[in-house]
């Protein structure tokens, strides 16, 4: 064995079996958007549920060589792509954080106040109005789809969409969805002070009446009747959502209801961020596109904070009793943290003036706003 | 310092659009999911009949599309990339199918052959045009016939002549090729589809809000009905009790208890008495009265009297 074999071996290893060699500049760059997204998760706290894990995918997934978005040789998914198959692409993992969402959620206060639904609907003009908008930058209709449902601010519907629109952007999507609703408390009070005067902001509503038990069992099943005989694309997350409503609902089964919200929702969480992390490497995530994305989605949620606000105060002039406009920017989604910014502008214009309960009921229905909406894309393109 | 906060993110953001609507042109054409989205069309014949399946742009669904032809004999279909043909007056986002290459042979040279296309996919305004590079304007509609069939079925019938403008060699040889596909307006589909889905949503969520209006009223109702329909049978049943108490009491009773609710009750009444004291002063007796006292205190005094009793 001469020294020469033993340098050629050497080399050999270290350019086919280690990663230090192989190693991208833009692989680094990489590292440090993942980096950037564990510090807004970590320090700055914007949610770290979910930042966390998409944050520390993006950073696996840039390593050279390693064995895990790829196939093995005998066609096997490796371990993150695994996750990202049966768990993305398959459609399995969105309807079932709507099934742990649906298991967490009290819809007593939009039943209470059921013109509230109006709310979440006027706050997906955002959607439509993105969706023209990246059109004209050249993203074919499936993608503007995709990325105009960003304004929804639901992480689960964005995901659920893009993966079965347009998985190329899935990261980008995913990452600006949760980025801007971590945001809500910084994007949405300017505009809302910017959309109300001081008298409207001051405006209370009336205590909502108590929901019974029973009619929160049934509301569920009303539900899933009307939306889904009305958009049936929507059948795996509105059905999968009001499943796990019912199940807490009924209270003859807490101990699936208690696992829905805790335990399943916790692995999902940690198998959807990993996904969604490893779908960013390097050679697709670093174009234009992500940066296009983000900026859309900027506008997307003013937009709809903005249509959320407008839709109240349209709704002012047909009822006798003033709706508060604070508590339509929580028709956007972004459950609780829209309704939690209502409440807190509410206050500051009146000490007295508690507002989140009120804008639970827009919040709520955003979220069945843009599983309506996602239903709609998706229709669309059958 | 929210405020200042999201002004500096705001001002980068519009920095960041302002750069992307100066590159807009560049990024237009930049691939995004063009690539994904191209259709690749598969074929099969069946006797005179070739079939395409493909995956349109905008559909998440496959598509067939039938090619028959009358007064010629079809020979093979083709597909074709849209960037042979790509020209500034043309949209390819219009030919949501992209282009076919559609090749037969005429009954004689200079013939004329009828073509049809056929799909579920088409709506009424789809139109099918000819590329020809040979031609000045090398695109134009056929305006070919759409006629309507069962099941949502369009058929667009295309005249085409052998050496005419729509033949991609424009030589009366016997041999027609033709190069286009069906058009639908992308900007039109893309607003109308817009209006009609964001309206979509207010109707269904109205939908939803009168559902729930309408079953929050009925529930409302059973409540206060289950309200009334106990408080009712509650007064009733207090006025059993009241009557059949006193049994339970009879029985239940200590003597104890008969003597405290006795004193309670003489108490009670006297106290009530006695708050309105008699005004001695305002007693004048009569004879008779006077007569009646003398006699009682007499007979009480009697006992004092050991010889007189």
């Amino acid at each position: 064995m001469s020294w020469d074999y033993v340098l050629e071996l050497i080399t050999n290893i270290l350019v086919t079996q280690t990663g230090i060699p192989n190693l991208l500049f833009k692989q680094v760059i990489m590292m440090v958007v993942a980096f950037f997204f564990l510090y807004l998760a970590v320090a700055k706290r914007y949610e770290p549920l979910l930042l966390v894990p998409i944050g520390f995918g993006i950073f696996l997934v840039n390593f050279p060589l390693a064995p895990l978005m790829g196939y093995s040789e005998h066609g096997y998914p490796e371990l993150l792509r695994a996750f990202y198959k049966y768990g993305v692409e398959w459609e399995i993992i969105p309807p079932m954080i709507f099934l742990g969402l649906g298991a967490m959620t009290d819809f007593g206060p939009l039943i209470a106040n059921p013109k509230t639904l109006i709310v979440g609907a006027g706050a997906q003009l955002g959607v439509f109005i993105t969706y023209i908008g990246t059109l004209f930058f050249g993203f074919t209709l499936k993608e503007a789809a995709s990325v105009a449902i960003i304004g929804g601010a639901d992480g689960p519907t964005t995901i659920y969409l893009t993966a079965k629109l347009a998985p190329q952007l899935l990261g980008a999507n995913a990452l600006a969805a949760y980025s801007y609703m971590a945001m809500v408390p910084l994007i949405q009070p300017p505009i809302m002070r910017l959309m109300t005067t001081s008298a409207q902001r001051r405006i209370k509503m009336r205590q909502l009446r108590p929901v019974s038990a029973r009619e929160k069992l049934l509301f569920p099943l009303i539900a899933a009747i009307l939306i889904i005989l009305l958009i049936p694309a929507v059948a795996p997350l509105m059905g999968m959502f009001m499943f796990g409503n019912f199940m807490r609902e009924c209270g003859v089964v807490k101990r699936l209801s208690d696992t829905a919200q805790q335990s399943m929702m916790n692995i999902i969480t940690i198998l959807l961020g990993l996904s969604v992390g490893a779908t960013m490497k390097a050679e697709v995530f670093l174009s234009w596109k992500p940066l296009l994305i983000f900026g859309f989605g900027l506008l997307d949620f003013i937009v709809c904070t903005f249509g959320g606000i407008l839709t109240v105060h349209i709704m002012n002039l047909f009822v006798k009793e003033k709706v508060n406009p604070l508590i339509g920017s929580a028709g956007v989604s972004a459950v609780p943290m829209a309704a939690r910014v209502s409440n807190s502008e509410g206050l500051k214009a009146d000490r007295t003036n508690f507002l989140l309960m009120h804008a639970m009921g827009p919040n709520l229905a955003g979220v069945i706003g843009s599983a309506a909406a996602a239903g709609m894309f998706i229709a669309m393109f059958q | 310092m929210k405020i200042k906060s999201l002004t500096k993110f705001v001002w980068l953001w519009l920095a960041c659009v302002f750069l992307m609507v100066a590159f807009a042109e560049q990024i237009v054409w930049a691939t995004f999911g063009e690539e994904e989205e191209k259709p690749r069309p598969e074929f099969t014949r069946q006797d005179k009949k070739i079939t395409a399946k493909l995956l349109p742009r905008a559909k998440s669904t496959s598509v067939s599309i039938d090619f028959e032809v009358s007064g010629a004999e079809l020979i093979d279909v083709q597909g074709m990339d849209f960037e042979k043909a790509a020209r500034p007056e043309v949209n390819h986002k219009d030919f949501k199918s992209a282009l076919f290459i559609i090749e037969m042979l005429a009954d004689s040279p200079g013939a004329e052959a009828k073509v049809s296309v056929s799909s579920d996919f088409f709506i009424r305004s789809t139109q099918f045009w000819i590329f020809n590079q040979k031609l000045e304007t090398p695109w134009m509609n056929t305006g070919a016939q759409n006629l309507d069939h069962p099941e949502h079925v369009q058929e667009l019938v295309i005249k085409v002549k052998d050496g005419g403008p729509f033949d991609s060699d424009m030589n009366a040889d016997g041999r027609i090729t033709i190069i286009g596909g069906p058009k639908d307006s992308f900007w039109g589909y893309a607003l109308g589809t817009l209006f009609i889905r964001y309206f979509g949503i207010f109707i269904v969520l109205s939908i939803l809000m009168l559902g729930m209006i309408f079953s929050g009223k009925i529930f409302q109702h059973l409540e206060d009905k289950k309200t009334k329909a106990t408080s009712k049978p509650a007064a009733l049943t207090v006025q059993v009790e009241k009557a059949e108490k006193p049994e339970v009491a009879d029985e239940g009773i200590t003597a104890e208890m008969a003597t405290a609710i006795a004193a309670a009750l003489h108490l009670h009444f006297s106290g009530s008495r006695a708050s309105q004291p008699m005004s001695v002063s305002s007693l004048r007796p009569t004879a008779w009265a006077q007569q009646g006292r003398a006699q009682t205190i007499g007979e009480r005094l009697m006992m004092y009297h050991r010889n007189k009793r």
